[in-house]
């Protein structure tokens, strides 16, 4: 190693742009001074390997690492022996009425940040952290920034497809310009690389712990890697998103650390020149902005005029909590974007590096014994298997808990292949990609790859996953879940000082505030953690009393409800958090059951989460639900969804779906709700929209219902136009009333919604004007579908029948045409089951059509005349059960039409006999054999028939 | 066969398509003198090092290689590499999804011929996998050298090369079986010639099997011959703007150059390429559900379908390629007549193609084209 007098930079920066030489040469002469920046990448094993170097080497008097600076409070409680990673220390947004809530900071085994805490008190030196306070982060500005934040950011940025994040699990550490840098694209490409993060393996992770342990090569090199990055944006993103304020910040405490006079900068400051060098470690992305500032280059500027004019004075103070963290939250693969991917694997390849370094297997090493087993506590002893193999073992033996056989030829051909692959790779051992590749490669035998939900994909997601679950001290502060759900309850003025049960009547639709109480309401109970419960008013769920205006709820905050909330802390650091949680348990548990989920189903759990307020996983969920009904099969279900999606549309504004809706009533918490609310109303009615167009798929296999499922089938389609209806006059009021934000006036969407009858053929007109409007005709399809159905001779007859009845109501079907199809039905020679069953279909649908329409009564009345008796017995019962859903008014007025067809009383037709089917049956089988006896003795005319 | 093999180079100029190691014969040349060059080692029995077989099949601008396979190179990655260790390559896929080009472009550059192949049907017998007899010599001269005629597999134990078996589910389960002890015991007995008669395989003899698991007519293989084979997937060209290059490329190859051609327009091969992969895929482009046909919407399947609007532009139109023949093309050619497939096909006309019929030319083309299908 050449120690510190080397200041010239090595061969390999000749091509490098001008601006990142003199960068990178004023980082040797920052070395020269004391300040030693140490560009890394979190969570990244190499960079651990190479910081725990050079904190040994360098025994630094200080250490400032990257991640607000309020945390440097917490630093005890990070040493503190009982503490193991992974852990994050969680900040909460400081106004309440910050949308998404916390961010955490995440620390593993193997993050170089964790690494320098530990080596650094070790040694003695000083630890601080020195970026800008979580709290002055404004989400609202990153979030709009097209590329969003990058690095141990603290204004930690939504990712760019609302939904796909956590808003509770954003972390501090995600890495958005890394990713989409063109540079390291072009970079990837040119290197045979899939993308940016087997990039880095490729130029990092693969190194071995000798080259590691050369730390200054590898900052330099990883530096070299970032900057390309950061050339690729302009100081105008980079400003725009805090990247610059938060470079100021480091480097403003850098400066100071290092006694450099911040504003002759290179200059010593003379007072409180430290007594050893400074080690910054800072995510590789901003050291190009650390070093340029720091070393007075004129790039430096940006950064520089923000330093304030006194310093920054004392750190800044704030809340912020030690908890533990898990790999899976760790792991960048699974949207939190937390930096690399796959803690499990990199923990091991961490492992392994530390056990070369502690067996002295690396030139140079035994530093520290210390600090080495305070990093690798639980290391074995001695040289172990290569990572690649103990990692294929480990999923082989994972896959095989799930069914999935691995021998072990196929690993050790695994472990050849992971070899051979990395040598054709030029890479001196496996890394990530080709372990993955190696898998994929000898355990796959068949053509369904490894998949996420098959038993492999489960094996690698937990191996390289990695399941490690991290430990805090006890008795730290109150778990933020308890405070939250105790702060959430007051704030929307619920009484929780005595533990008498108490009632609350709301008044959700007209009343913000109760709209708010009903939320958090809903919430705990969806935590079940026994607060409160509902006694009356609507339950949108399950799609009852939705009509009903108040609800009444009871409730009362007892220890037992705060003991519970302990024990779900792990759940999330707040309510919503906690209940995010919850409903994607569920969800994960609709996702697994795949094709056989239902869409009702997930309907449900879309309803729960309207309820409970949580209307930023709206998106997300409706989403879910967009898959399900692809492969929902089951019309009926999906006609059971949609109705309770319709349902939760037309609770908008008490549900808080409406923009402008919540703002007063979430006043409290100040909610996601009020900013994406309309949206969420409108997709929801988009989805009802679409849902229809599934069913409109679905309505053929409802015409080849058998007899058995018939019935289920003319309900369905029953239902599904009744939904069509309704869903054209929601579309009407949304698109009618200028959009729902005008919707102000509860039930204002209902008033003008007609019955069926003559009005309603107007009001299809106003809908059809205003839904052309909008370019689109939700219900069309169905529409269509239906009247296809209707029209097609070979659909299953009770559902045609159906079909036909509604359309005469909804005047479609012109009564001639209705005539003449029951006419064809019942005609003399037809099919007197079939005729039945078409007839049935008619009277489910309508059945007081046989009243209004004399001339349906005489088709039906002359082809029940016309059955041949044998014929007639046979379908007497369908048809008894056909008649029954007339009401019994009805019933007694075609009692009269009969009587007066026949010449008899209303009374004698319409009356009621105490005998049961069985009875009939054996009277009229009698009646025939006695009809035959009399016609084989030639007396077939005492009955009034021929002899 | 062998007299087959060394008789291509020979007729290649005069030949409908000559082989993959004739086509790229230039580019193998350079390939091997870069592996001198470099002091590259060669597995035993290869032609080439593993990264130059690589560069041979996605390319190396610096060496003059053309790109010959698109979209996964860490599968090719893979596959050079399984090609290297004891076990097969089984490629399974759609059809269409150009594994059997891969297997040719494999075979060519790490054995230098791609013409050692067994296609696989329903007829293929154990002959065709290990060897049959000259029955004139045999009866004349007895179970002899020379009275025996090697199957392609024999030749490639003989001389270390990689052997092609395509369609290999088309064969019956039997038939797939003699590859077992093949590929296990990498020696083939030959009873007739005496007891201790065999013939062992030289390095560099390995197989790389063709399969499509999922279509109608396709036997299953046993786990042992699974066992013997490292699988890999090869999945359709996902990228729209691509796999419009690519049928534009393949459509100049089935009909010569756009001049003496009715020219498909680019806004119709994007409505062609879009209909396709929204209907593979199961959602539109916009995010929407749609339902996928059973039958298979390869990229093979849109080149089909463009030939023949071209051809019906050409012969029984007014020389226009328009959306509408596409769609006459997709219901005719792509869904070959099955009625649920016509069902989801008339659902996608009915709730995308309808919408976007509103606003552009080419959809209402193609939509009117549909309707009129089955109205």
């Amino acid at each position: 190693m050449s120690a510190d007098t080397r200041t010239g930079l090595r061969d390999v920066w000749e091509p490098a742009p001008d601006r990142l030489r003199s960068a990178a040469s004023a980082m040797a002469a920052l070395r020269e001074q004391g300040v030693y920046l140490a560009p890394v990448r979190h969570h990244s094993p190499a960079c651990a390997v190479a910081v725990r170097r050079a904190v040994e080497e360098l025994r630094p008097a200080v250490v400032l690492i990257e991640g607000p600076e309020e945390y440097t409070r917490l630093v005890p409680e990070l040493l503190h022996e009982e503490t193991h990673p992974p852990v994050a220390v969680l900040s909460l947004p400081e106004g309440r009425g910050v949308p998404g809530g916390a961010s955490f900071y995440p620390l593993a085994s193997f993050s170089p940040e964790w690494v320098a805490l530990r080596t650094a008190s070790a040694v003695g030196a000083d630890v601080r952290f020195c970026d800008r306070p979580a709290t002055e982060r404004d989400p609202s500005v990153s979030a709009a920034v097209a590329p969003a934040t990058d690095g141990p950011a603290v204004s930690a940025a939504r990712q760019e497809t609302p939904g796909e994040q956590d808003p509770f699990a954003r972390t501090l550490m995600s890495e958005r310009y890394l990713a989409h840098s063109a540079s390291v694209a072009a970079l990837a490409r040119r290197l045979g690389c899939r993308d940016h993060d087997e990039l880095w393996d490729h130029l990092f992770e693969s190194r071995s712990p000798d080259a590691l342990v050369d730390w200054r090569t590898l900052f330099d090199d990883v530096f070299a890697w970032a900057a390309l990055s950061r050339l690729d944006y302009e100081d105008e993103v980079l400003a725009a998103d805090g990247s610059l304020d938060r470079e100021a910040r480091m480097s403003g405490r850098a400066a100071e650390a290092a006694g450099l006079s911040p504003h002759a900068p290179g200059t010593p400051h003379a007072p409180s020149t430290p007594s050893g060098p400074v080690l910054v470690v800072t995510g590789a992305f901003h050291t190009l902005a650390l070093a340029e500032a720091l070393a007075g280059l004129p790039e430096g500027d940006p950064v520089r005029r923000r330093w304030p004019d006194g310093g920054y004075g004392s750190p800044a103070t704030g809340d912020a909590w030690l908890i533990r963290y898990d790999h899976e939250r760790l792991d960048g693969l699974r949207g939190y974007g937390a930096g690399m991917p796959s803690p499990g694997f990199y923990e091991r390849l961490h492992a392994a590096h530390a056990r070369d370094v502690e067996t002295g297997t690396v030139r140079g090493a035994g530093a520290s014994a210390v600090t080495a087993a305070a990093i690798t506590a639980d290391a074995g002893e001695g040289p172990g298997p290569g990572v690649a193999t103990e990692v294929l073992v480990d999923v082989a033996r994972a896959a095989a808990d799930r069914g999935h056989q691995v021998s072990t030829p196929q690993v050790a051909a695994a472990a050849v292949a992971a070899s051979r692959l990395a040598e054709l790779r030029l890479r001196p051992v496996p890394g990530r990609t080709d372990v993955l590749d190696a898998i994929t490669s000898c355990f796959v035998t068949d053509d369904g790859g490894i998949g996420p939900e098959r038993p492999l994909g489960l094996a690698i997601a937990e191996v390289f996953g990695g399941r490690a679950v991290g430990r805090v001290p006890e008795g730290g502060a109150v778990p933020p879940l308890v405070r939250d759900a105790r702060e959430r309850v007051r704030a929307v003025g619920l009484d929780i000082e005595t533990t008498v049960p108490r009632t609350a009547r709301l008044d959700a639709r007209r009343t913000p505030a109760h709209r708010a109480r009903r939320q958090v309401l809903a919430l705990l109970d969806l935590l079940d953690c026994g607060f409160g419960r509902q006694l009356s008013g609507p339950d949108h769920v399950a799609g009852r009393g939705l009509g009903l205006i108040g609800e009444e709820w009871e409730y009362c905050w007892t220890p037992v409800v705060e003991a519970r909330l302990v024990e779900l802390s792990h759940l999330g650091a707040t309510v919503d958090a906690a209940g995010v949680t919850l409903l994607r348990q569920e969800e994960e548990r609709l996702r697994a059951d795949g094709a056989q989920a239902a869409a009702d189903g997930v309907a449900v759990l879309v309803a729960r989460a309207a309820v409970v307020g949580l209307t930023e996983h709206l998106p997300r969920l409706v989403g879910l639900l967009t898959r399900t009904l692809d492969t929902d099969r089951d019309l009926g279900s999906v006609v059971a969804g949609t109705r309770r999606l319709l349902g939760l549309w037309r609770s908008r504004v008490e549900l808080g779906l409406v923009v402008g809706s919540a703002g007063s009533g979430g006043a409290a918490r100040g909610r996601t709700g009020t900013a994406e609310g309309g949206g969420v109303a409108d997709e929801l009615l988009t989805l009802v929209a679409q849902a229809l167009a599934t069913a409109a798929y679905l309505v053929p296999d409802a015409g080849h219902a058998g007899p058995d499922d018939e019935e289920a089938a003319v309900v369905s389609v029953l239902e599904l136009r009744a939904l069509a209806r309704d869903t054209r006059r929601a579309w009407a009021d949304r698109s009618g009333s200028g959009g729902p934000a005008a919707d102000g006036v509860p039930g204002a969407g209902r008033t003008g919604a007609p019955g069926p009858g003559p009005g309603a053929a107007a009001a299809r007109r106003t809908t059809g004007t205003a839904v052309a409007a909008i370019g689109r005709e939700p219900a069309a399809a169905v529409v269509r579908e239906l009247a296809r159905l209707r029209d097609d001779e070979t659909t299953a007859p009770a559902v045609r029948g159906a079909l036909l009845a509604v359309g005469s109501v909804d005047g479609d079907v012109p009564d001639d045409v209705l005539v003449a199809a029951v006419r064809g039905a019942l005609r003399p020679g037809a099919d007197p089951a079939l005729a039945v069953r078409f007839l049935g279909g008619v009277l489910r649908a309508a059945p007081d059509l046989l009243l209004h329409t004399p001339e349906l009564f005489d088709a039906v009345d002359g082809a029940l005349r016309d059955l041949a008796p044998d014929a007639f017995l046979a379908v007497l019962p369908d048809l008894r059960r056909g008649f029954t859903w007339l009401r019994p008014t009805e019933t007694h007025r075609l009692a009269e039409r009969v009587a007066e067809r026949t010449g008899s009383r209303a009374a004698d037709v319409d009356v009621r006999v105490r005998i049961d089917e069985n009875d009939l049956a054996a009277g009229l089988a009698v009646e025939r054999e006695l009809a035959a006896v009399l016609a084989r003795d030639g007396l077939a005319h005492w009955t009034g028939g021929q002899s | 066969m062998t007299t087959e093999t060394t008789g291509t180079r020979a007729h290649a100029a005069s030949e409908q398509r000559p082989p993959v190691e004739v086509r790229y014969a230039e580019e193998l040349a350079a390939l091997a003198a870069w592996d001198t060059e470099r002091g590259a080692e060669r597995p035993p029995g290869w032609r080439l090092s593993p990264r130059a077989v690589r560069a041979f099949v996605v390319g190396d601008e610096q060496l003059g290689v053309s790109r010959k396979f698109y979209g996964d190179d860490p599968l090719v990655d893979r596959a050079v590499v399984a090609l290297m260790g004891r076990q097969g390559l089984m490629l399974v896929g759609e059809p269409g999804t150009a594994k059997s080009m891969l297997s040719e472009l494999l075979s060519a550059a790490v054995s230098g011929t791609s013409t050692l192949t067994v296609q696989g049907t329903a007829a293929t017998t154990e002959d065709h996998v290990r060897y049959s007899w000259n029955y004139a010599l045999l009866v004349s001269e007895g179970p002899t050298e020379r009275s025996l005629v090697p199957s392609p597999v024999m030749t490639g134990m003989r001389a270390g090369s990689l052997v092609r078996f395509e369609e290999i589910t088309r064969c019956a389960p039997e038939i797939q079986d003699t590859l077992v002890s093949i590929l296990s015991e990498k020696q083939l007995m030959v009873p007739e010639l005496g007891p201790d008669a065999r013939e062992a395989a030289r390095p560099g003899f390995n197989v790389i099997a063709t399969a499509n698991l999922k279509d109608r007519g396709v036997h299953e293989m046993s786990a042992a011959l699974k066992r013997r084979f490292s699988f890999e997937t090869v999945a359709p060209v996902r990228d729209r703007d691509f796999e419009i290059e690519l049928v534009e490329r393949q459509l100049a190859a089935e009909l010569g150059a756009p001049a003496g051609r009715p020219a498909v327009p680019r806004d119709v091969l994007e409505v062609l390429v879009t209909v396709f992969q929204e209907l593979r895929s199961g959602i539109t482009r916009d995010g929407a559900p749609v339902k996928r046909p059973e039958t298979v919407m390869s990229t093979a399947e849109a080149v089909n379908v463009a030939v023949a609007a071209s051809l019906e532009a050409r012969y029984l139109g007014d020389g226009r390629v328009t959306a509408a023949e596409v769609a006459r093309q997709v219901a005719g050619v792509a869904l070959k007549g099955d009625e649920e497939d016509a069902r989801r096909l008339r659902h996608y006309v009915d709730n995308v193609v309808r919408e976007r019929a509103r606003k552009d030319k080419g959809w209402k083309a193609f939509f009117d084209a549909a309707e009129a299908l089955w109205r």
